[in-house]
């Protein structure tokens, strides 16, 4: 055909859906160039006391087809004008499930053959409609129509309704219930997503199926002619891996996809996964209240502690008649304040000492758990009463605090601290564990909250005298009340365990039990022994602590020998150098939990059997670096790649290459990276 | 292993052998070189120091009608080639496909829409276009005098084939030059492009 013959066809095939347009200007259907199209209803009569439901009819010519909300590379979704008469409204269209079109190598999304689009209309609380009365409904409607070629149309569709209680069938109505068949479920799927350097990933959880696909709802996100990877993470949690569109814009807003199989599908919203940040944040607030709440009522507790009670009721009672100024009132707790926040200083200054000298005071380091339990099965027997401590603070400081100015006053918070310590102790022996891992400000608040707490009593009884009777009389069932205490530290040890168990393993965990419960035999022993057998009780108690670090390091030695390809080592900055100066070959991977990329990783490349032999030669060395919770090692290390987070994986030929791996795997890559890293290390030598 | 157990690794394998088309915006645009409607070779890299729009076009495409019927097109090349600046539209549509025209097809086009373009240019093969990653027509792209690529995306902001949204929409193309000739960066670099497809061989 001359073109210029097809062109006037073209011109001729527009003016026709102009004609068609006027033509059928008052009908419920329309005609266009390989196409029909026409607004229908499930019922004949609208119901005003429901849901009723409408739709537009696509009927395209055999193998031609329409689009879906995301046309996909090219192509444009059907578009709707409603002019509806005042008190109806018309919800989102229901969009079927799309098929998935080729049109030479691009992909659009839509549907071959007939469509019908459906969309709930109903009467809003303020209409006025009678019953048989007539309403016309009208759409001005846009489609695109395409085979290959594509031609647009245009057309208003109008239709009449009997407002009525009793529904007629319409025609229509099998179509619509089939078109509910093909809709997505209702149950809207909740996920995360994560931006690599070419590909988006996104985790969720749908039901199982190998057919999913990602079909998102708008055309700029996925590179939608490219294979989608699915990786099962876990037996509810499945990752798609996908490249990204060259129009994708990184704002981190929420993404929306269809997930179908072509057979059903859901919606999925996908957040930004912001992984460490958001985690931190998340539960930090509510947890640090938890824990000044804690904390003040541990210093409210204090007082009652059999050292400090008597000594406070004394003072109590003194008081009763007195009325003091308003300003000696509060010297008590000021007092109190100003010493426990000298103490929270000085544990925050010992800390930061700490960690420029490198000791890490964390919970995520086996050896300090430990010592915790130790610490707090320490307590239990203390409390127990078999560990004793001295009595003479408490004694020289009675004395002290029977006069009244605001000097004494004052006097008497500090002493109270001083001086109720063997008692206190045990609870400031907790307090100072959980500040030797929090943020310098976090433990100036607990110990804040511990101060205000153990203040409060004897400051309101310096308020209001009266309360004062309330005070429980010193008597022997204080003994019975800090022996009960005893239990609440156990369970802390038990908990202690736990973790220490998820950060080692079950021979570790038994030697530490057992390192425990000896611990508590020999206090015992010394409690009851004297002279040369207490030296050697105390010798043997310093032997229990130690023994679960010195059995935990040779135990980690023997597990890398025995299982060479499962292991590797733990991320060190001077590991790493002194491996690198030894011309080895090394292989970094910086992780973290939170990280959907790094678990698809770990499952489709390190996981493989392929990698697990290059990594089990003696020549290549496998260090991770754990990002679940901050480090500031692997923090200068990524700062070194400028990044901000993980996944990062690199590979070194010793001092003399490096390589830096995308960020999504393949065992090819992987592999092809070690042995160009080997390769480069004999030509060396 | 353990973890393979409940690790069900499912790759589709619908792989496509098409060399991927990459775009990268602010950097240096991959050079081609097409015959124009005069049968001579126009190289990207002739029009060093100068700005070049590339329009990917397929005259019979409702959404370049859209465009030219309206003459709105037109007088984007009319405006901008006046200041200098050097438009290339390309045909990407393969023989027998949609949109394949001759050359004297090509200069009667121009003649008869009235049409300002520097070059007609043929890419029959598509390699240029799958080069630019040109999906659609019209696909319109932005270099600068040195050679970067600015802007790539759609013309405008409205994603119709009705000519009466022209005059609604933001045209990125006008909106990316003026940008550039008046020394400030593009707000939008980048947006999804609309029309029909690019009539590929495959």
């Amino acid at each position: 055909m001359h073109p210029i013959i097809k062109y006037l066809i073209s011109i001729m095939l527009w003016l026709t859906s102009i004609y068609a347009e006027l033509l059928y200007a008052e009908q419920s259907s329309a005609t266009g160039p390989h196409i029909q199209v026409q607004l229908v209803s499930e019922y004949t009569q609208l119901n005003p006391t429901q849901t009723n439901w409408i739709g537009i009819l696509l009927k395209p010519e055999p193998h031609w087809h329409t689009y879906w909300r995301n046309p996909g590379d090219s192509g444009e979704a059907p578009s709707m004008q409603w002019q509806l008469p005042s008190g109806l409204s018309v919800g989102e269209i229901i969009w079927p499930i799309p098929q998935q079109i080729n049109v030479a190598h691009l992909v659009n999304y839509g549907y071959e053959g007939q469509n019908l689009l459906m969309l709930p209309l109903t009467f809003t609380s303020s209409a006025q409609y009678q019953l048989g009365q007539q309403i016309e409904i009208k759409v001005d409607l846009s489609w695109l129509v395409c085979q290959e070629d594509c031609v647009p149309g245009w057309a208003t569709l109008t239709k009449t309704f009997e407002i009525s209680n009793q529904q007629q069938p319409s025609a229509f109505k099998p179509l619509f219930a089939q078109t509910r068949q093909r809709h997505p479920q209702a149950q809207k799927l909740s996920g995360r997503y994560e931006i690599t350097d070419k590909h988006i990933v996104v985790s969720a959880n749908p039901p199982t199926s190998e057919k999913w696909q990602l079909l998102p709802l708008k055309s700029s996100i996925i590179q939608h002619n490219k294979p989608q990877q699915i990786v099962a993470s876990t037996p509810t949690q499945t990752s798609f891996t996908v490249l990204r569109s060259d129009y994708f814009i990184d704002d981190k807003q929420p993404i929306e996809f269809l997930l179908s199989d072509g057979e059903s599908a859901y919606y999925l919203t996908a957040q930004y996964n912001t992984g460490l940040t958001t985690a931190a944040v998340g539960t930090e607030s509510p947890h640090l209240a938890l824990i000044l709440l804690m904390a003040l009522a541990g210093g409210i507790i204090l007082n009652l502690m059999p050292c400090v009670l008597p000594v406070l009721s004394i003072k109590a009672l003194s008081l009763q008649q007195q009325n003091l100024p308003t300003l000696t009132k509060f010297a008590y707790l000021l007092g109190v304040l100003i010493s426990f926040n000298l103490f929270a200083l000085a544990i925050v200054i010992f800390r930061q000492g700490g960690e420029s000298l490198g000791w890490g005071f964390q919970m995520q380091s086996p050896w300090f758990v430990a010592l915790m339990a130790f610490l707090f099965l320490a307590i239990a027997l203390m409390l127990l009463d078999q560990i004793k401590i001295s009595n003479g603070l408490t004694n020289l400081g009675q004395s002290w605090v029977s006069s009244h100015g605001f000097a004494s006053q004052f006097a008497t918070g500090v002493l109270a601290v001083l001086v109720a310590s063997p008692c206190t102790a045990p609870f400031m022996a907790a307090s100072i564990g959980v500040a030797m891992v929090s943020p310098p400000l976090q433990t100036m608040l607990i110990f804040t909250s511990l101060a205000l707490g153990f203040a409060l009593p004897l400051t309101v009884i310096f308020c209001l005298p009266k309360v004062a009777k309330l005070l429980p009389k010193p008597g022997a069932w204080m003994e019975s009340f800090r022996q009960f205490l005893a239990f609440p530290m156990l369970a802390t040890v038990i908990w202690l365990v736990w973790i220490y168990l998820n950060q080692t393993n079950s021979s570790a965990q038994l030697i530490l039990l057992s390192a425990l419960l000896l611990f508590a035999l020999f206090c015992w022993l010394a409690q009851h022994s004297k002279g040369g057998l207490k030296v050697l009780c105390g010798l043997a108690i310093i032997a229990c602590i130690v023994a679960p670090f010195y059995f935990s390091k040779t135990q980690v030695a023997i597990e890398q020998k025995t299982q060479h390809t499962q292991s590797y080592l733990k991320y060190d900055a001077n590991k790493l150098a002194e491996l690198k100066a030894n011309n080895q070959v090394v292989l970094v991977n910086m992780t973290a939990d939170w990280c959907i990329t790094c678990k698809v990783n770990e499952q489709v490349a390190f996981n493989s059997s392929q990698v697990q032999t290059a990594l089990a030669d003696d020549s290549v060395h496998y260090m991770v670096g754990d990002w679940t919770n901050k480090n500031s090692q692997i923090l200068s290390f990524l700062q070194q790649y400028q990044r901000a987070g993980v996944p990062l994986y690199v590979v070194y030929a010793g001092n003399h290459s490096e390589q830096v791996l995308p960020q999504l795997l393949t065992p090819a890559m992987l592999i092809e990276a070690i042995n160009l890293a080997k390769k480069e290390l004999n030509h060396e030598s | 292993m353990k973890v393979k157990q409940y690790l069900s690794l499912a790759a589709l394998a619908f792989i496509s052998c098409f060399a991927r088309a990459e775009i990268h915006i602010d950097a240096i645009a991959p050079n081609f070189s097409l015959t124009n409607e005069q049968g001579q070779t126009v190289s990207l890299s002739d029009y060093q120091g100068k700005y070049v729009v590339l329009e990917w076009t397929n005259h019979q495409c409702p959404y370049v009608e859209k465009h030219y019927n309206s003459g709105n097109m037109q007088s984007l090349q009319k405006k901008y080639t006046d200041d200098g600046v050097v438009w290339l539209s390309i045909i990407s549509s393969a023989p027998g496909k949609q949109g394949h025209v001759s050359s004297n097809q090509a200069i009667e086009l121009t003649q008869s829409r009235n049409a300002a373009p520097t070059h007609v240019l043929f890419d029959p093969s598509g390699n240029v276009g799958k080069l630019y990653g040109a999906k659609t027509t019209p696909h319109m792209y932005i270099i600068d005098k040195q050679g970067k690529l600015r802007y790539a995306g759609g013309i405008d902001s409205i994603k119709s084939a009705n000519p009466a949204d022209i005059k609604k929409a933001v045209n990125y193309v006008e909106q990316g030059l003026s940008a550039l000739m008046s020394g400030q960066t593009i707000s939008n670099k980048l947006t999804p492009p609309y029309g029909c497809s690019v009539k590929y061989k495959s």
